[in-house]
């Protein structure tokens, strides 16, 4: 536990430190929410039908984006090859890693979600859409931290990583979508698309864990 | 592999038929390798020649196409040869948004190395940057990067030391330091890849040449018998 909480504790030490990377994300997650905001007329149109798809292609742009920052200045300083000589276990640093993500993401997507509310007039700091973007961002986020992994010794993997990362996370984002519009009342019903969601997050998750060994060992 | 019987101390390195290849070129071939616990030797070979490739695998950063080999005893893949092995490699391996301090409370920290302060104390005052410890590391010169990551290598007193080229960066009393805090310690057994044949006579008690991925000199075993036979 002293071993995970040094791991967990250096990867948010090494985030805030670096925070340009992050930074960019948040910039850039801000300046997609104002762009569709301007581009909806909302004052004669029903926006909210709109509100999940502006969420969730932001959530995901700026999360695919910046999680693979922090390995690849690990890589670069040859410090996750330090990591791997240590007698830490694998899935320890990929927990490290996964805690310094989520947590940044969070912080941003509850930015967004602030901005969200007040630009487009809808009430979105529910307890319930809350939970929603918990469970989605933690499926995505331990998805992109494997592939980042696995793409930390590739060139181009900046372009790599949005192409792998897209396609297998269509499932999440359709379940994350269509629950973020029952939640707003758009659709009867969270349940079938909140089980989708934590399902894939649960599969993503574990999946993620188990080859986190086998991706760092290749 | 002797590990017992007849009074015979376990090597410290014991390979047999280590074989890379990356992409179905063969870097290092068949290589059988025994260097007795605390012995020095220096890894010897033209660019190439495969000696960085030698020493990621004995580190356990790279996996073997085939062959086996034992880190004091213990046959790798083992949980135990993290402690073993101390690593000094091209990169220092550092974070260079951490103090020189903070790097190596990292590193105790994760090799669970007891009474940390003290030794990190220890360490950080011989390589001569106590006085820079609260410092960014990324503003070191490399020299000091260098002596950073022999400390880091050391913190948790490993019995073997696999270091590739550790005299890169350092100046004349940096390269006394390594000598005096790695390479020549005693009791610490070490391998390691240098360029700098002229000082080798300072550290080394025997020599493992390699060319195009063989050995084709080895006399680790031999100057550590002599030695043994002469102590």
């Amino acid at each position: 536990m002293s071993v995970l909480m040094a791991v967990v504790g250096k990867d948010l030490q090494l985030a805030w430190r670096n925070r340009a990377g992050w930074l960019s994300a948040m910039a850039f997650a801000t300046i997609a929410v104002l762009t569709y905001s301007f581009a909806f007329d909302l004052a004669t149109g029903d926006v909210r039908p709109l509100l999940p798809g502006v969420l969730w292609t932001t959530f995901l742009f700026a999360g695919v984006f910046a999680a693979g920052q922090s390995f690849q200045d690990e890589v670069d300083d040859g410090t996750f090859d330090a990591l791997l000589l240590s007698p830490v276990d694998p899935t320890v640093i990929f927990i490290g890693k996964l805690v310094a993500n989520l947590i940044a993401l969070l912080i941003i997507e509850f930015a967004q979600l602030i901005l969200a509310t007040i630009l487009f007039d809808v009430g979105l700091l529910t307890p319930q859409l809350l939970g929603i973007v918990l469970i989605g961002t933690i499926g995505y986020v331990s998805l992109t931290t494997l592939l980042a992994t696995m793409g930390g010794h590739v060139r181009g993997r900046s372009v790599l990583m949005p192409v792998l990362a897209l396609p297998l996370l269509i499932p999440l984002l359709i379940g994350a979508v269509r629950a973020t519009g029952a939640s707003l009342g758009l659709e009867a019903g969270t349940g079938p698309w909140m089980l989708l969601l934590m399902v894939f997050a649960a599969w993503s998750t574990l999946a993620a864990v188990l080859l986190f060994p086998t991706a760092v060992e290749q | 592999m002797t590990t017992e019987g007849g009074g015979t101390a376990v090597p410290a390195i014991d390979a047999r038929a280590l074989t890379r290849q990356y992409g179905g070129v063969t870097v290092v071939r068949g290589i059988d390798l025994t260097l007795p616990a605390g012995s020095k030797t220096a890894l010897l070979g033209s660019n190439g020649a495969g000696k960085t490739t030698l020493l990621k695998m004995l580190s356990t950063l790279l996996t073997p196409t085939s062959g086996t080999f034992w880190i004091q005893g213990h046959k790798v893949p083992s949980p135990r040869v993290a402690r073993s092995i101390g690593v000094l490699g091209h990169s220092p391996m550092l974070y260079e948004d951490f103090t020189p301090l903070e790097n190596l409370r990292f590193f105790a920290r994760i090799y669970e190395v007891p009474d940390a302060e003290a030794r990190i104390e220890e360490l950080l005052r011989r390589v001569g940057l106590w006085l820079r410890r609260h410092e960014q590391t990324a503003i070191l010169s490399r020299g000091y990067h260098q002596r950073l990551a022999l400390a880091r290598a050391l913190i948790h007193s490993p019995a073997v030391l696999i270091a590739d080229e550790p005299e890169t960066g350092l100046d004349p009393e940096g390269v006394a330091l390594l000598d005096e805090m790695a390479l020549a310690a005693p009791g610490l057994s070490v391998l390691a890849a240098t360029h700098r044949i002229d000082h080798i006579d300072a550290w080394a008690t025997g020599v493992v040449r390699l060319e195009r991925g063989r050995v084709v000199e080895d006399t680790s075993s031999v100057a550590s018998l002599a030695e043994g036979a002469t102590a």
